[in-house]
Order: structure tokens, then C-alpha cells, then sequence
């Protein structure tokens, strides 16, 4: 299991940059149980075990729901721009990328687990728990940058698609973020795999906040 | 004890961290060895510290002497236990040469060698202790101190990250293990022919654990707190554990700011 976690962080041999088989097994593994261990921290603000339980269940569908929404347009506009060949290698990029963040959100559940466990207030908690996914997320970037170096090498339009991808992956993710909420359990308030009115818009609640109306 | 001078010293000049050994992945130099020699600098610089608990006119006390000597060696150690595995995640990540064990070696290295400069610091701690009852000066002094000896062990860390980074002395061609697997594209060769940054990667891997390694310590300081003892509170080990770091740190920030 390390052994494949390591190959996985390193990008190397089933990991690495290619187009080989995708090997999409051992990435959904890594994916579901980092994902779960970093939801297991998160929810453990408020030592209420429901809570964890429900967010152990939810991190793991925010990755994984969100790769899958945004993966049909990614072949849409690969195959539009003439980089169908290329596919299988700038899937397997995404991909990996998804299972890193994954697994450095895991390795970080011991911050957030200390965060939680010195005390820090509920917001402070929010900010902690965005600010270690945002690091996350930047280390897939990381992997990501990885697998694209030679198909940019090869093809510069390579860049568009991987830019598109960013731009659909983190605008569907942070509306599904908000769909799935809460994910670290506001004190007072019951323990819920989803929120009341769950079903609403995460970009039209910021307008508002911020436009107060 | 003269087995930790002379290790402390080795420390110091570098002797475990020879460019050649860094550059093929290797760090002679045993943990326990490491732990020792940093936690008997750490609880050397926290006795001093400690002394203004001594000093102080009201409710004077060794016992924050001896709550220093453990406090200040742990600081450092416990954030390394809560950070090591993302530490380590964001090593792996950048493709270092550093296999699991060394990479604690090296962060161990980087922290012993931050607490024996503390120590350093010490007797100059220790003597205005006795010289002054100003407890804001104190607190500044120390703030110093800490931070020359971060800055320091910072630049040792950073130097050593880029060694490991360089390709080893005698095989400078060796090449990774990865085997990528085979591209849709004939032309293989070109398509592998740009190599990533050599010297981006310890940058990276430096200001990942930089942040990590800051953030928590920032926050294990606080919940360790009190260090000094502020005159006119009597002794306590640990104060009531509520909030954090950052959150006092902005509130003071914004008590300032408008002035009050």
C-alpha cells in the first residue's frame, strides 16, 4: 500500500506520464480512502462521531462526482482541438492528479485533527479545513503539470484543454462543495449528511452576500 | 555529555549532511542521536527562558523552569509529528531522493540544529533575565532569538534540500526509475526530451514545508503557552486551550488598527 502511495506521489511506473491503461482501480482506491480519512478529520470538529461518519462518506463523492461531471467536456475539447490520440495520456494526468490531492488531504488529517483538537473556533476551523484543501488541490497541479510537460512538448495546443479543466473542475467543485455541506458541522446545529435547502447556488449565495440582498 | 558536545558540534559543521551523501539520498547520522542532542538544546534555552518565572517580584516559581525545559523541546518535536506525513506527502510529490526515514533525518537535522543555536543564545537569555523586570522586553528578546536561530536552521535546510536535488558526483547520468509508459506519438524521444526544473523542485518542496511546518508550529506554540510567565499570573503549565494562534494574531491586529 505505500509502496503504491509513493509510486503514485512520484508519478512512476503505473503512475508515470504516458498513455498507457489508465489504471483506474488503484487510482478510485486512493482516492475514496484519502478522501475519507481527510472527511474523517474534518468532521471530528465537535467530537461528534455522525458528523465524521457523514463527511468520511461526502470528500470522497466531492472528488470523485466532480471529476467525473467535468471529464465528458475534457473529451469534447480534446477531440475538438485534434488531441483525441493524446487522450488516454492527459485522462490518466487528470486522473492521477484527482488521487494525489486525495492522498496529500489525507496526510494532512493529522493538522487538521491537531487544529481541531487545540481548540480553534468554528470559523477558524473552515479556514484551516479550505486553506489545507487549496494546498491539496495545488499539489495536484503539481502531478497534473507532470503528465502535461511532454504532450506540450509535442502539441502547445495541449495547454487549452488542461486550462479548461481547471477552470470547469474548480467551478464545478466549489458548487458541489456547497451542495454537500457541511462537511466540518457547525456547533448547535444537528449532525446532517446534507443541509437544508441543500439544493442551492453557491455563486448566487456570494453574489448575494456580497451585494447584500 | 561529552558525547553530545562533540555530536552537537559535528551538528553544526555540517558533518552529517556531506553534499555527496545528500546528493545520492543518504544521511549518516542515527535519530536518536538527532532527538538528544536537539532536546537537550531545547530544554537548555527553555531553562533560561524560564528564569523570568524565577525573577518576577509575585508568584515566583522554578516550576516554570522546569515546564520550560519540556515545553520548548516539544514545541519543535510534537509539530514534527503532526506535520511529518504531509511533509513527507509534499517530498515524495517532488520526486526527492529522500526515501521515508531520511526525510525525518534531514527535518530532524534542520530542527536539532535550530534548538542547539537556541541554546547557544542561553546565557545571553539567562542574563538579561537577571538584569531586566521588563516582561514585554523579554518576550521581544526571545522573539529574536527564536527567530535568528529559524532563520539559520532554515538556510541549512534549504542548502541541503538543493544538494538533493543535484544529480550524484559519480553518475550523473543515472536516470530514474520511473518508466513511463509508451505515448500515442512516434517520436518518444522529443516528447521526454524537456526535463522539469532541477531547481524549482527544492523551492517548492522548502515553501510546502515552510507553510506546513509554520502553520503548525504556530499553533502547538500557542496551546504550549505560557512560556515566560507574565508578571502578576500565577504558574499554570498550560492555559485554557481556546482558539488559535492566528485568530489572537488578528484580533490584536484589528484591536490595533482602529485603535484600540
Amino acid at each position: 500500500m505505500n509502496a503504491t502511495l509513493e509510486r503514485l506521489l512520484r508519478s512512476e511506473r503505473e503512475f508515470a506520464a504516458g498513455a498507457g491503461a489508465v489504471p483506474v482501480g488503484a487510482l478510485a482506491l486512493a482516492l475514496v480512502l484519502g478522501g475519507a480519512t481527510h472527511g474523517l478529520a474534518l468532521g471530528s470538529f465537535g467530537r461528534n462521531a455522525e458528523q465524521a461518519l457523514y463527511s468520511a462518506l461526502k470528500l470522497p463523492l466531492l472528488l470523485g462526482l466532480s471529476t467525473a461531471m467535468c471529464v465528458p467536456s475534457f473529451y469534447a475539447l480534446n477531440a475538438v482541438l485534434g488531441l483525441h490520440r493524446d487522450f488516454t495520456a492527459a485522462l490518466r494526468g487528470v486522473l492521477c492528479a484527482q488521487a494525489v490531492v486525495a492522498v496529500v488531504l489525507a496526510s494532512l488529517a493529522p493538522v487538521v485533527v491537531f487544529f481541531h483538537a487545540s481548540g480553534v473556533s468554528y470559523r477558524g476551523a473552515i479556514l484551516i479545513g479550505g486553506a489545507l484543501f487549496c494546498g491539496a488541490s495545488l499539489a495536484g497541479q503539481w502531478t497534473l503539470a507532470r503528465h502535461y510537460r511532454p504532450l506540450l512538448a509535442v502539441n502547445p495546443r495541449h495547454a487549452a484543454p488542461r486550462a479548461a479543466w481547471l477552470a470547469l473542475y474548480w467551478f464545478v467543485t466549489i458548487q458541489l462543495a456547497w451542495v454537500l455541506r457541511p462537511f466540518v458541522g457547525a456547533p448547535g446545529m444537528r449532525p446532517s449528511f446534507l443541509r437544508e435547502h441543500a439544493w442551492s447556488n453557491a455563486y448566487v449565495a456570494l453574489a448575494n452576500a456580497l451585494l447584500g440582498s | 555529555m561529552l558525547g553530545l558536545w562533540t555530536a552537537a558540534d559535528k551538528l553544526l559543521r555540517g558533518k552529517w549532511m556531506s553534499r555527496e551523501d545528500l546528493r545520492v539520498g543518504r544521511l549518516e547520522v542515527r535519530t536518536g542521536v538527532l532527538l538528544a542532542v536537539g532536546a537537550t538544546g531545547g530544554a537548555l534555552y527553555g531553562a533560561a527562558m524560564g528564569l523570568f518565572g524565577v525573577m518576577r517580584p509575585a508568584h515566583a516559581t522554578w516550576k516554570q523552569v522546569l515546564a520550560d525545559a519540556g515545553k520548548v523541546p516539544l514545541l519543535f518535536l510534537l509539530t514534527l509529528a503532526v506535520a511529518f506525513p504531509s511533509l513527507y506527502a509534499f517530498s515524495a510529490l517532488a520526486d526527492s531522493k529522500l526515501r521515508f526515514l531520511e526525510t525525518l533525518k534531514l527535518l530532524l537535522v534542520a530542527i536539532a540544529v535550530n534548538l542547539v543555536l537556541l541554546a547557544s543564545f542561553a546565557p545571553v537569555t539567562a542574563f538579561f533575565t537577571m538584569s531586566t523586570t521588563s516582561y514585554s522586553f523579554m518576550v521581544l528578546l526571545n522573539c529574536v532569538f527564536f527567530a535568528l536561530s529559524g532563520a539559520i536552521s532554515l538556510a541549512v535546510l534549504s542548502r541541503a534540500l538543493h544538494a538533493v536535488y543535484e544529480p550524484p558526483a559519480s553518475n550523473s547520468t543515472a536516470s530514474s526509475s520511473a518508466a513511463p509508459a509508451k505515448l500515442a506519438h512516434d517520436d518518444d524521444k522529443r516528447l521526454h526530451s524537456r526535463e522539469p526544473s532541477r531547481s524549482a523542485r527544492p523551492r517548492r518542496v522548502f515553501y510546502a514545508w515552510f507553510a506546513i511546518y509554520g502553520l503548525v508550529g504556530s499553533q502547538m506554540g500557542w496551546i504550549l503557552r505560557p512560556f515566560i510567565g507574565a508578571p502578576g499570573l500565577e504558574f499554570q503549565l498550560f492555559r485554557e486551550r481556546q482558539g488559535s494562534f492566528f485568530e489572537a494574531f488578528f484580533e490584536a491586529l484589528a484591536k490595533f488598527l482602529v485603535g484600540r
